[in-house]
């Protein structure tokens, strides 16, 4: 694998991280907001998973620098994710 | 930058080959654990389907304090941007700013952890439910090996601290730190999924 960046202190310029966690807190907050609407729960399940998969997804990609590293620690982390998710989806829809 | 007390080794060739190993393994670990969490969610969207439908014991939507348990969450988020925050400090030299984040993200954890403790004594003293019901089973089971995981992170968290204040990490050597804050975020990263699957969707 070629890693030669990953000890640089020169790395991609990332995003900023506190932008990201504001955009995490938003979306709990819209999840929670979405609840108060009493909305069937074949209409609210889809969308409070699918938020909290996107917020997942963030975490992964900017806080654990998926985004950034080398293409092998994506396939590794996000085959079984992607399992995860179709498991969790069918499950509770 | 900040003034440190580092003893900066040059990282070998040897060295560097070794963290990366180590990295990769904690990616294999991550995906391991991955899946034993999608198993446990996966039965505990099950668990409660069934009791739903045969009418069993059921904890009514409202029992849970969903107001703690979304400051939980929150905090949980602000640890995560802590351990950010601690890796990009270190990466500039920062090692007394590291050490601070550090401190922060073991705070949060406990905080955590102290929430959850709060949660559990409600629902098992104040509302009177069981861990041996079928629902009562599932749900301390995946909130309590999550919470079993934040432990481990938050003692990880202060090991990692300990070696940081030695002045072990610099901007050339701080894969001990980056592969603490893959499992924090990990460990974030499930809670993102437990807390709307269990607390949102009920």
């Amino acid at each position: 694998m070629d890693h030669h960046h990953d000890q640089s202190p020169a790395h991609r310029r990332h995003t900023n991280p506190v932008l990201v966690f504001g955009i995490l807190t938003i979306a709990t907050l819209l999840e929670v907001a979405v609840t108060l609407f009493h909305l069937p729960k074949n209409v609210l399940v889809p969308i409070l998973l699918a938020i909290a998969f996107v917020k997942a997804g963030l975490v992964a990609a900017y806080y654990m620098h998926l985004r950034y590293e080398h293409w092998v620690y994506t396939v590794i982390f996000v085959t079984p994710a992607l399992f995860a998710v179709f498991l969790i989806f069918t499950l509770a829809v | 930058m900040e003034q440190t007390t580092a003893i900066a080794r040059p990282i070998s060739a040897e060295a560097t080959h070794a963290n990366l190993n180590r990295k990769f393994g904690m990616w294999l670990f991550l995906s391991s654990e991955l899946l034993i969490f999608a198993g446990l969610i996966g039965a505990f969207i099950l668990t409660r389907r069934n009791i739903f439908q045969n009418g069993q014991e059921w904890w009514e939507p409202n029992t849970f304090s969903l107001a703690l348990v979304s400051i939980n969450t929150f905090i949980l988020l602000a640890s995560s941007l802590m351990v950010v925050l601690g890796i990009e400090a270190i990466r500039a030299d920062a090692q007394r700013k590291l050490q601070r984040y550090l401190v922060l993200t073991a705070i949060l954890g406990a905080m955590f952890l102290g929430g959850q403790a709060i949660e559990y004594s409600l629902l098992i003293f104040e509302e009177g439910h069981s861990f041996a019901d079928p629902f009562g089973t599932a749900f301390f089971t995946l909130t309590g090996i999550h919470g079993l995981h934040v432990l481990v992170g938050v003692i990880w968290c202060l090991i990692t601290l300990l070696v940081a204040r030695r002045g072990r990490f610099s901007s050339r050597n701080y894969t001990t730190v980056e592969i603490f804050g893959l499992y924090w975020h990990f460990v974030d990263l499930i809670w993102v999924i437990i807390f709307t699957v269990v607390y949102l969707t009920n």
